[in-house]
């Protein structure tokens, strides 16, 4: 490993621990409550849900069939919380790579090291990377053991599917973050970026399929190439997946392109 | 032209931030094995010509070559160190854990040379780098520039924040890189700070360099502020019209004075009385500007003049 990214590394090793624990306490905890919900369906079964509104039931993705094993894991996490915590994590590490240590001075003495800045580019991004793939492979690893505990009746490589979908999703703003970070050096413009991307990309591919107007803007949002092959139903949606995988290798170029040529720390 | 390569040339180079002048037609060759002084107050364009040096930032205008490399080439700065004007150390991490890094991302320190940089300097390496003060973080940042033993040095203000102790250490340290022969460009707003080592300096003002001096040169135009007590009232008329001597004043047994250059006269006027005290204030950059250097119409000093001045 080169020098860069272990360092790196380490400058998004508390981050990135974090947001492990986080991530697999929540859905350790959320898939432990299933026990509770598929012993007793007349409670939590369609005719209970009918009571929330229709609005609701799409931003949480549908909750249709909450009792089995996929809908419920579906419902809530997979559709909203798990992709929203790492697009969260993928975002702060998006900026670890280039914005914050250039508002904070850091990178200055990074720049001067003899490492062409778009291999410096790259390596922030490959240990970003490797951080991410962490974070899915452990928060993958305890949602698979809690499942199999919980009698939740997905199967690994449906879970397995729906990990590598968030891990994709979050590399997309990763490099989202990264690009206007490495293009302008700004923290809060790359969060601000990201951050309306993705909100406004998951109401677009919620709330707004109802909306003529506004529904074909789902073929700009990464959200839709996540949701769109019901990983956790199906297995892997693999053009999907490329779709995301393609448009994050779009932006790591832009982001090598735009911080070659520009002043750091001006 | 040289035989040697310069170590730094630089032809017509300009940084404009947007419509600000950052720094405009620089033409300036530092050659190889020479301590080169850069001076000018805060916002001169001192940091200005060091960023564009190491590809930073880059130039409006003109060019630089660095060891006979464009500053774009990654390699060359693998032979260089540079210890940044506003060092930026953060985090949990150890100092030493950082030097290492820097060290294996140049190719290699061995850790002995940075346990022993760190004797001399007595730098504490082993606290996390958030918590350091700015004396000790001043300290790390001169190891790192030193520590690979770089052909070409950088360093922009060196001794902010150091104590005088240590201070005398790093001048020590650069008079050992002259001595095998390497290269050193450092700037500082007080001409005190690398008088003592530098062999020429370069004064910028407002984003050009106004002149290029040999040390001793400079020395001579600098003006001193010169007090002398004696232990009986003195006579004006024994220091009126000596060479050199100006704003005199004599008060009693006092005597204060502004003087160009030497101070020989004086001091054989003096020598006629018997005196108690003498106060010689160190010449600083700033004075140097008001006198020698505001009388000229034209700030921009060609060159070839001000390095034949």
């Amino acid at each position: 490993m080169s020098p860069l990214i272990a360092q790196s590394l380490r400058d998004y090793r508390r981050t990135l621990i974090g947001w492990t624990i986080g991530i697999s306490a929540f859905l350790s905890l959320y898939v432990s409550i299933y026990t509770s919900i598929s012993a007793n369906p007349e409670v939590y079964g369609p005719a209970a849900l009918a009571k929330f509104p229709g609005a609701l039931k799409d931003l949480m993705g549908g909750m249709a069939d909450i009792t089995s094993g996929p809908g419920y894991l579906q419902s809530v996490v997979y559709q909203l919380f798990i992709p929203m915590l790492f697009i969260a994590c993928a975002c702060t590490l998006g900026n670890r790579a280039i914005a914050a240590p250039e508002e904070s001075g850091v990178l200055e003495l990074t720049v001067t090291l003899p490492i062409p800045r778009t291999s410096l580019v790259l390596q922030r991004f490959a240990a970003a990377v490797l951080g991410l793939l962490a974070v899915a492979a452990v928060s993958f690893l305890v949602t698979w053991a809690a499942a199999a505990n919980a009698g939740i009746g997905v199967p690994a490589d449906r879970l397995l599917a729906g990990h590598t979908g968030v891990f994709l999703l979050g590399l997309f703003f990763c490099a989202l973050t990264l690009t206007v970070g490495a293009a302008t050096g700004r923290r809060a413009l790359a969060s601000g970026v990201a951050g309306v991307w993705a909100v406004g990309g998951y109401a677009v591919v919620t709330l707004g399929q109802s909306v003529p107007a506004i529904a074909w803007l789902k073929w700009i949002v990464p959200y839709y190439y996540y949701l769109d092959g019901r990983p956790l139903y199906r297995g892997f949606p693999v053009g999907d997946y490329l779709v995301l995988a393609g448009a994050t290798a779009v932006l790591l170029l832009t982001a090598a392109l735009a911080f070659d040529r520009r002043d750091v720390g001006v | 032209m040289n035989v040697m390569t310069a170590v730094v040339e630089a032809e017509g180079l300009t940084k404009f931030y947007g419509r600000r002048r950052g720094l405009e037609d620089l033409d300036l060759a530092i050659q190889p094995g020479e301590v080169f002084g850069y001076l000018g107050p805060n916002g001169s364009g001192k940091t200005t010509t060091i960023r564009l040096i190491l590809d930073v930032i880059r130039p409006t205008r003109g060019r630089v070559t660095v060891l006979g490399a464009d500053p774009k080439d990654a390699q060359v700065r693998a032979r260089v160190g540079y210890l940044p004007g506003e060092l930026s150390l953060e985090g949990r991490d150890r100092a030493s854990q950082y030097l290492r890094f820097l060290g294996d991302a140049r190719g290699g320190v061995p850790q002995a040379r940075i346990d022993e940089l760190a004797e001399r300097l007595e730098a504490d390496l082993s606290v996390p780098m958030g918590k350091l003060s700015k004396g000790n973080k001043q300290k790390v940042g001169l190891i790192q520039a030193f520590m690979h033993q770089p052909e070409f040095l950088i360093l922009d203000e060196p001794t902010s924040g150091l104590d005088p102790l240590v201070q005398q250490e790093f001048l020590a340290m650069v008079r050992e890189v002259r001595a095998d022969g390497r290269t050193v460009l450092m700037s500082s707003h007080v001409l005190a700070e690398v008088e003592h080592v530098s062999d020429r300096v370069g004064i910028v003002r407002s984003g050009r360099l106004v002149a290029v001096e040999e040390v001793a040169a400079l020395r001579e135009k600098a003006v001193r502020r010169i007090e002398l007590h004696f232990d009986a009232p003195v006579p004006p008329e024994a220091f009126e019209g000596l060479p050199g001597v100006r704003d005199l004043r004599v008060a009693g047994a006092s005597v204060t004075c502004t003087i160009d250059g030497r101070p020989d006269a004086l001091i054989k006027a003096a020598a006629k009385f018997t005196v108690v005290h003498l106060v010689s204030a160190e010449p600083d950059l700033e004075e140097i500007f008001l006198t020698y250097y505001s009388n000229e119409e034209e700030p921009n000093v060609p060159a070839d003049r001000a390095e034949s001045a």
